[in-house]
């Protein structure tokens, strides 16, 4: 393994502009260190899929994504054969000369997220978005996949990985997962970070942001976060908020220049209507004042 | 190695006290703590404390259990872990009210029996539109066939596999290609596959309180029937606490089924708990699964006596479970009927589908309702 330590892993992150906290650090760290899968969950936007990405560039890894969706198959997940291809291989073959295992060789297989993984001689992250979205049978095939890390085609039989990746998953609990493979995974639960990385994270991502504006930014997403929101915003927002307002120009907040760029960080029409005039009002004087002086 | 020795000994004392608390801590976790403490560094209290969270928690809603129980295992305070509501007793009491006597109330001994009005297609159509609560005895039955005609319409799924149909939606293109190999590459034949469509899971949770009374064998006729469909159907009654009724469902003839029901139910006709009957479910058959891609049908005028943010919790918890959460409320026939009982408005946010049940017109509305469910989409 690259990494000695978790302070290692976690400095390597920094220096690829990821600000994981220390338990999201530990869990990448025990999931390279013992060789599982991780299961990310945590409300949408608090940087999961980001983690995946991160930590593929600091392992010199490709990353290789299967987004999950309802009515996800093994066509769509793990591989698909060329029909056209072998249709026209067939038509210029002419005349009965063909043996099958011409039509099913490699060069006419189309190779989807799960057996590209494992077909792959250099170090892959495999990033698993939003598992809950898929069906549970798919689920269950899944889990044959991360217990062995070996896929069977009939045509061409067993392909076995020659280094098993690094296995992300990402969940944003719309429904629960199966147990068996919650076992076979480490779970992470990621909470919307501190007042101090946030802030952190904004002066990172939002080059020549002022101080002053970067707090108070992340202390009024804050405030939001405290009501009772369809979507609270999470640090992508504030990270899209604060871009918005320092391309104005902005040094601080004030009540005017929140209503009109509220638009980047609450997505819903309940939630913007939920917070103007005197609500706005008090939630910027809020968090104006519990902006921590930098 | 005794620092070796005494860190394993703590960590199979500290999953035990998990498993106490309601965890699923089994020995394969255990044995995953105990190679990520390996790996890090033990004394940073932090990384101990997200080395074994991540090894043992696999839910979020066991963390802050988790944390009591770290707290006071890492503080050498005494392991106190938070009690659990336990399965309570079934107690068989001869108190049980005999169900017969419901459906047939005393001084009522079968007046309406032969009732010319009734009979026939007009006779039926009256039926169809009556408040269950009005019903007679003798009425009941013979709605019976009618409600099993509506009970049959399950909701379908479709399975991720396809099968050979030649009544397909989809070429099935591999197949068509190896055959084609016989005819010198010229698709003669056109095999097709479709998703085999399989029932989906039903879980019905029927209240029994006191409030329900004149509901509640209506409705048990319609469970009697809707678990007479076959596989992957529950039944559930519950008035103060749960009992599951499926296994007494299952006899053929609906009158034995009703008796035996009514032994199982312990409180018949009693004051309501939702919020704490939807926490057994929740925590009892939930964890086993039980609700996990399923359509969750609660029969309830929503009159909870107790804790009407439990309910709330608690049907968040199945909401977020089951495939869809169908509430039928009888309450809701009448047209003034506006939900304000405090259980109903805090359970609404979580229900897709909200429905009468008063009549059998209802029924036949909410047997379409369940044939053609769609998924909730969460925000």
């Amino acid at each position: 393994m690259e990494f000695g330590s978790i302070d290692e892993l976690e400095e390597a992150l920094r220096r690829a502009d990821y600000l994981p906290d220390r338990g999201l650090a530990t869990a990448l760290y025990l999931s390279l260190a013992l060789s599982k899968p991780v299961l990310l969950e945590g409300e949408a936007g608090v940087g999961k899929t980001e983690a995946a990405k991160a930590l593929a560039t600091v392992l010199g890894a490709r990353l290789i994504r299967l987004q999950c969706y309802e009515g996800l198959d093994v066509a769509h997940a793990v591989y698909e054969w060329n029909y056209p291809r072998q249709l026209l291989h067939i038509r210029a073959a002419q005349e009965g000369t063909l043996r099958e295992e011409e039509l099913f060789g490699p060069e006419y297989l189309i190779r989807r997220p799960l057996l590209e993984a494992i077909w792959s001689d250099e170090p892959v992250v495999l990033l698993i978005d939003e598992i809950d979205r898929a069906d549970e049978e798919f689920e269950a095939f899944l889990l044959e996949v991360l217990s062995d890390f070996q896929i069977t085609i009939p045509e061409l039989g067993t392909i076995v990985a020659k280094r098993r990746p690094a296995v992300i998953l990402t969940s944003n609990r719309t429904r629960e997962l199966h147990d068996a493979l919650k076992r076979r995974a480490l779970f992470h639960w990621i909470g919307h970070p501190s007042i101090e990385r946030e802030i952190e994270i904004v002066r990172l991502r939002v080059p020549g942001v002022p101080e002053r504006l970067a707090a108070e930014a992340a202390a009024f997403v804050r405030e939001l976060r405290a009501l009772d929101l369809a979507k609270p915003p999470g640090v992508a927002e504030t990270i899209d908020w604060a871009m918005a307002l320092n391309a104005l120009g902005r040094k601080e907040i004030d009540a005017e220049v929140v209503q009109q760029t509220l638009g980047s960080v609450l997505k819903y029409r309940e939630d913007v209507d939920a917070v103007r005039d005197e609500t706005l009002s008090r939630l910027v004087e809020a968090a104006r004042t519990a902006a921590p002086a930098g | 190695m005794a620092a070796g020795d005494a860190i394993v000994g703590h960590v199979v004392t500290f999953g035990r006290v998990l498993h106490e608390a309601g965890l699923e801590v089994g020995p394969g976790r255990v044995a995953d703590a105990l190679r990520a403490l390996d790996a890090v560094d033990l004394e940073r209290r932090e990384d101990v404390y997200f080395s074994l969270r991540q090894t043992l928690v696999s839910r979020h809603d066991e963390l802050e259990l988790f944390d009591r129980a770290f707290d006071a295992w890492f503080l050498r305070a005494p392991v106190l872990p938070p009690a659990r509501a336990r399965m309570p007793e079934q107690v068989e009491t001869s108190a049980v009210v005999d169900l017969a006597d419901r459906t047939q109330p005393a001084g009522d001994d079968d007046p309406d029996s032969g009732d010319p009005v009734e009979l026939g297609a007009s006779g039926q159509e009256l039926l169809r539109d009556k408040d269950f609560a009005e019903l007679s005895g003798d009425e009941l039955r013979r709605l019976r066939e009618l409600i099993a005609r509506i009970a049959r319409a399950r909701p379908q799924r479709h399975s991720r596999r396809r099968t050979a149909d030649p009544r397909g939606d989809r070429l099935d293109v591999r197949r068509m290609i190896r055959r084609s190999l016989r005819t010198g590459g010229d698709p003669v034949e056109r095999p097709f596959r479709a998703r085999k469509e399989v029932p989906r899971k039903l879980v019905v949770l029927c209240d029994v309180s006191g409030s329900m009374d004149s509901y509640a064998r209506a409705l048990l006729l319609f469970l009697h029937a809707v678990v007479g469909t076959g596989r992957g159907v529950e039944a559930f009654a519950f008035g103060t606490r749960l009992s599951r009724l499926t296994p007494d469902l299952a006899t053929r003839d609906p009158d034995a089924a009703l008796a035996r029901c009514t032994e199982a139910v312990v409180d018949w006709g009693s004051g309501t708990r939702i919020g704490a009957s939807l926490r057994q479910f929740n925590e009892v058959y939930g964890r086993r699964a039980l609700s996990r891609g399923a359509i969750v049908l609660i029969v309830s005028d929503g009159w909870e006596r107790e804790d009407p943010e439990l309910v709330g919790r608690e049907m968040a918890r199945l909401a977020r479970a089951a495939y869809a959460v169908v509430w039928v409320n009888p309450l809701k026939g009448n047209p003034q009927y506006q939900p304000l009982a405090g259980g109903m408005r805090a359970a609404l946010p979580y229900v897709d589908r909200f429905l009468p049940g008063h009549n059998l017109r209802s029924l036949e509305e909410l047997a379409a309702v369940l044939a053609g469910i769609e998924r909730r989409h969460a925000a």
